[in-house]
């Protein structure tokens, strides 16, 4: 869908589009209230709320995925180029990403309140019926079969986490400096005692230094 | 369990790494545990990998409950309600903000520049959460070939998340691990 507009070069009915001299990509300003792709109508917050309930219900392991199904896929919210556009924004900023990813479209579609609707859409009920059912089973953790149980999930998830993050590494495989500094940040919290903070920045520098000196010359 | 300081540096601190959580919650679990187990004593490393599992394991916002199973055990249903908006509420202000940032800026050559340097920061930074959880959860060779064939299958994309978590509760229930 999101390619197809592009290629036929469909503009949403409420931004501005504007080439600027130098870049390869419009640039696509935000109105106030900007519509969906599909309809005429302004996205409502309900719809909003429900879209986010539904991915936190369905992505155990992987919201992404269905935050991408959903809001690209399914509701036509965004083109794909700029969930993409959000998604590697909220890859690298604090925080549960997807839950970022529910800010980012909130905003998007209608603001500040669209944001809070998208984020009590992911977390509340979810929330609070996981956190019962949660300390329900914590009561019963002692008990042999769950924690085996327990413990087989555990191996599996930590196995899923560091796949998670070996995909990510895909869009920059070609670029040897991005292995590097990978292999720093993965060392740095894994072998040494060495606080979150240092780490993380004296990495961050290093890989954006390194970017800057690899990086092919831009046309 | 403890006094209201407990809660209190508890949810201080998560409110901290949850600001300092670059590429997800994930990424300061190795400092959550560190915190929680090694520092406090508030639970062991078998109730910290229980509430990982639990929480990987139950649909809906993975890291945001197992934040509250933890405020749950230091200070009951408060301490989960505060550590659980400890997780969420900070990126929440911390990412709007950023978003209306990026969103104006987002032709900008220098964007590229900085994603292409912190995107590999990222990745170190969650496999290492994996690894130490799996540190904490693999007690033997078996448990350890869990973990590395769950990675194999989600990297491939082989088998849905789901499937691999409940193959992994399956072979712990069968007494396999």
């Amino acid at each position: 869908m999101g390619d197809r507009l592009r290629q036929e070069g469909v503009s949403l009915p409420c931004t501005r589009v504007a080439r600027e001299p130098g870049t390869k990509r419009p640039q696509v300003e935000p109105c106030a209230q900007i519509e969906s792709l599909s309809a005429a109508a302004p996205v409502t917050f309900a719809s909003l709320f429900f879209a986010f309930l539904q991915v936190s219900l369905f992505g155990a392991g992987g919201g992404i995925v269905w935050a991408y199904r959903i809001a690209v896929e399914q509701r036509r919210w965004l083109a794909e180029e700029e969930f993409t556009d959000i998604l590697s924004l909220c890859q690298f900023m604090p925080g549960p990403n997807v839950v970022g990813i529910a800010v980012c479209v909130g905003a998007r579609l209608r603001g500040a309140a669209g944001a809070i609707a998208a984020v009590a859409g992911f977390v509340l009920v979810p929330g609070i019926t996981g956190f019962c059912l949660g300390i329900f089973l914590l009561q019963y953790a002692h008990i042999v079969v769950l924690q085996h149980i327990l413990g087989g999930v555990s191996a599996a998830a930590s196995g899923l986490l560091i796949a998670a993050g070996i995909r990510m590494l895909k869009p920059h495989r070609n670029r040897w400096w991005a292995w590097v500094t990978a292999a720093l940040a993965f060392a740095g919290v894994a072998f040494t005692k060495l606080p979150l903070l240092p780490v993380l920045f004296g990495v961050a520098l290093l890989g954006i230094a390194g970017t800057m000196i690899a990086r092919p010359r831009p046309q | 369990m403890t006094g209201t300081s407990a809660p209190l540096a508890l949810t201080a601190h998560l409110a901290w790494l949850s600001s300092i959580s670059f590429g997800g919650i994930p990424t300061v679990l190795p400092y959550v545990r560190d915190f929680v187990v090694v520092t406090h004593g508030w639970m062991t490393d078998q109730d910290f990998a229980n509430c990982f599992a639990l929480a990987q394991s139950i649909p809906g916002p993975n890291m945001i409950l197992m934040m509250s199973f933890i405020g749950w055990k230091v200070w009951g249903v408060p301490g989960a309600i505060a550590s659980a908006f400890a997780t969420f509420g900070p990126p929440c202000i911390l990412y709007f903000v950023a978003w209306r940032l990026w969103h104006r800026f987002r032709a900008a050559p220098w964007q590229r520049v900085v994603r292409g340097g912190l995107v590999p920061v990222t990745v170190g930074l969650v496999i290492a959460g994996g690894a130490v959880m799996a540190r904490a959860a693999d007690a033997d060779w078996r448990a350890a070939a869990v973990t590395v064939v769950a990675a194999l299958l989600m990297w491939r994309r082989w088998l849905n998340p789901s499937c691999i978590l409940l193959a992994g509760g399956v072979l712990g229930g069968l007494g396999l691990l």
